[in-house]
């Protein structure tokens, strides 16, 4: 029994990391209908700016600021300078997709020379350890289950209540109409790519924090989780991709306590495969924070 | 437990070949450059595997090429990355072939791909230097591969005797099994097992799989189950694992034996910032073959490898390197059979490796390319006993080998 709730307390760690990528994920394709394969490879490249600091003797959680930062301002350009101009020459989606893809690929290897193949800690990687009842988990842990909240309960905030989420709902429900209704569409995108960049970034130091070592081929990994999370809840939908984050991050770990941990991923997956098949639009299709109000 | 470089078991030996010296009957050694095709993972879970055979030919290249080269031809060094895949190697391996005319050896080749991609070099007729123990290799048919490391079982069986026989704090009796879910990690679980129940001990089996972001599950199994010692070969993702056992123990790390390959700087690095020097110095003992890292051979090697910082700044890391000084030795063994032939034609040149490698009755023990030659000139066989030792190839072209734990 201590091993479930071990592998409950775990599960709850692993969510939060998927959450915080998966939302940022989800909401840059929600608003920008882009399908942002390179994610992963600036989760990753944060997560390095964050250790490079942390090797000049600067707080890791002061780094993690630096790589939410860096995220952002990268996510940033990368849609000003690469992925506008293609889709202004009115490039498919599925051209878009390889245009990321092809991006992943650079950034990945422009790095290599840089941070090498060798997997690499956090001098702070652990934290003391805590124990309630059967649940074991370091305060770098709670830290990051904490920040998992209270971002989330920004970005409800942020889509529900402000000008800004409302103008994000808009555009994401109709682009055309929105800009029609005086709604600075290009400004609310480059605010999502910023937005969503910073919880990437911030993702990215989180999920490395959360693994003693990472390396640069850590990236792909992060990717694909932050994508089943995302898809699972429902394309584009934040609250949906919570969902899924939560779903992916209990059930891989508690899988891993019943079965085989060789088949944690095979039982997670598989729940994304039978959730495609039963609800092919993801869980929360129609009812996401992006809907268009009213 | 304390890493003490003792002798477990003499695995194998041979007796030196009695077939006589040959002289050169090739058709000339041609011109233009040589490459060397370091076909192994360069990214993906292994990563770390292909540097360590890239530092190998970057060094060997200049004992040959500053002493004559190959009849005048000079050897360059090119990596093929093959991810740890095997998806991946057969294109990169078919690339390497198609593409590389002037191929004369291809170095690396790991258990993660050599199933795939050494019947394709085998069918090009390129002498190849596999780094992978894996069983369906004992007894290859195929005449161009060779195998300068142990088979898998007996990295297994060398781990399972220190477990149970020591050196000191064992005996444990109770291990548990912490290999990644590749082909190559995978390889030492049967024999591993078999042999510990055989002995007497008790195992439990706890694959995980490699890059993934955290083990703490698995961890809590591996600690629920209380072992006295773990034995591993998760390569990429031991800091992670080995760095949450630690955590979730209470600071306290339970003794862990690795197979060769862990004996490697990016391990030792990645395993070190996990769970601090000094928790890995007291609990790890790696399994390894026994090397004197002296001698003529293996000065140059160091030399070589050194200035090889200027190429690829890591190369010097590897220079206690088991499979970095094998290969640095095949390929070096390759030229000679080159110009002892006096062929490019590998069906010419291959079966003189072998020769060079055992001896033949009377032949002159040289340790450096340039001692090869200059005995190769003089009208004398040769024996290349190079910077990781005597190579003695049996009829399936394996090395016999010797392991050593510490």
């Amino acid at each position: 029994m201590a091993i479930y709730e071990a592998a409950f307390g775990f599960g709850l760690v692993s969510m939060s990391v998927i959450a915080l990528a998966a939302v940022g994920f989800t909401m840059q394709f929600g608003i920008t209908n882009m399908i942002n394969l390179a994610y992963g490879e600036v989760m990753i490249t944060s997560a390095y700016v964050a250790y490079y600091l942390d090797r000049a003797g600067i707080s890791i959680w002061l780094g993690m600021i630096a790589g939410g930062l860096f995220g952002a301002v990268f996510s940033f350009a990368l849609n000003r300078i690469v992925y506008a101009p293609f889709q202004r020459k009115g490039t498919s989606n599925l051209g878009m997709v390889i245009v990321s893809l092809a991006i992943s690929l650079m950034l990945a290897n422009a790095l290599l020379p840089i941070v090498t193949y060798n997997s690499v800690s956090y001098s702070e990687h652990t934290g003391s350890i805590v124990r309630l009842g059967g649940l074991v988990v370091t305060i770098n842990q709670m830290i990051i289950i904490g920040l998992a909240i209270v971002l989330m309960i920004g970005i409800h905030a942020l889509l529900r209540y402000t000008r800004l989420g409302k103008a994000m709902r808009a555009t994401a429900a109709n682009p055309t109409l929105a800009r029609n209704c005086g709604i600075p569409t290009q400004r609310v995108i480059d605010m999502v790519w910023l937005i969503t960049g910073g919880l990437c970034g911030v993702a990215g130091v989180v999920a490395a924090l959360n693994s003693d070592s990472f390396a640069i081929a850590s990236g792909a990994g992060f990717l694909i989780t932050a994508l089943a999370a995302a898809v699972l809840g429902g394309a584009g939908q934040p609250y949906g991709a919570m969902i899924g984050a939560v779903i992916i991050g209990l059930i891989t770990e508690l899988s891993a306590a019943t079965w085989s941990a060789e088949y944690k991923e095979v039982v997670a997956f598989g729940i994304l495969v039978l959730v495609m098949v039963l609800r092919p639009q993801g869980l929360l299709a129609r009812r996401g924070a992006l809907a268009a109000a009213g | 437990m304390r890493i003490r470089p003792t002798t477990l078991a003499a695995l194998a030996a041979l007796a030196l070949g009695a077939c006589g010296g040959s002289t050169p009957t090739g058709g000339g050694l041609g011109s233009g450059d040589l490459l060397v095709g370091v076909l192994a993972p360069f990214t993906g879970a292994d990563a770390g595997l292909g540097p360590a055979y890239y530092a190998a030919c970057l060094a060997a290249a200049p004992s040959i090429n500053s002493n004559g080269g190959v009849g005048g031809r000079q050897v360059k060094c090119q990596k093929f990355d093959t991810r740890g895949e095997p998806a991946d190697a057969v294109p990169a391996d078919s690339q390497m072939v198609a593409g590389n005319s002037n191929l004369m050896a291809v170095v690396g080749c790991t258990s993660d791909e050599a199933a795939t991609v050494a019947p394709i070099v085998d069918k090009a007729h390129i002498p190849m230097f596999c780094m992978t123990g894996q069983t369906e290799f004992n007894k290859t048919k195929l005449k161009y591969f060779h195998r300068l490391v142990p088979a898998d079982i007996y990295d297994a069986y060398a781990m399972v005797g220190w477990a149970l026989y020591g050196p000191s704090p064992a005996p444990f009796h109770k291990a548990a099994l912490v290999f990644g879910n590749d082909i190559g990690s995978q390889a030492f679980v049967e024999p591993a097992t078999n042999a510990f129940t055989k002995l007497g001990g008790q195992v439990k089996n706890f694959p995980i799989t490699l890059g993934a972001a955290s083990y703490r599950t698995e961890v809590a199994s591996v600690i629920a189950y209380q072992p006295d010692v773990i034995f591993t070969e998760a390569l990429g993702s031991a800091g992670t694992f080995l760095g949450e056992l630690k955590t979730q123990n209470g600071g306290k790390m339970i003794p862990f034996i690795g197979t060769s390959a862990t004996i490697d700087p990016t391990w030792f690095q990645q395993v070190s910032q996990a769970v601090g020097v000094s928790t890995l110095v007291s609990n790890y003992g790696g399994v390894d073959l026994g090397y004197d890292f002296s001698g003529p051979a293996y000065s140059e090697f160091i030399t070589n490898l050194n200035a090889a910082a200027s190429q690829f700044s890591d190369a010097p890391k590897y220079k206690q390197r088991g499979s970095t000084l094998h290969l640095y030795d095949g390929i070096i063994m390759t030229a000679l059979a080159m110009v002892a032939t006096n062929s490019k034609d590998p069906t010419v040149y291959n079966p003189k490796i072998k020769e060079i490698a055992n001896g033949t009755s009377g032949a002159t023990d040289v340790h450096t390319y340039k001692e090869g030659i200059d005995a190769l000139k003089a009208g004398k066989s040769i024996r290349f006993v190079g910077a990781g030792g005597q190579n003695n190839f049996d009829q399936y072209n394996r090395r016999n080998l010797k392991n050593s734990i510490g």
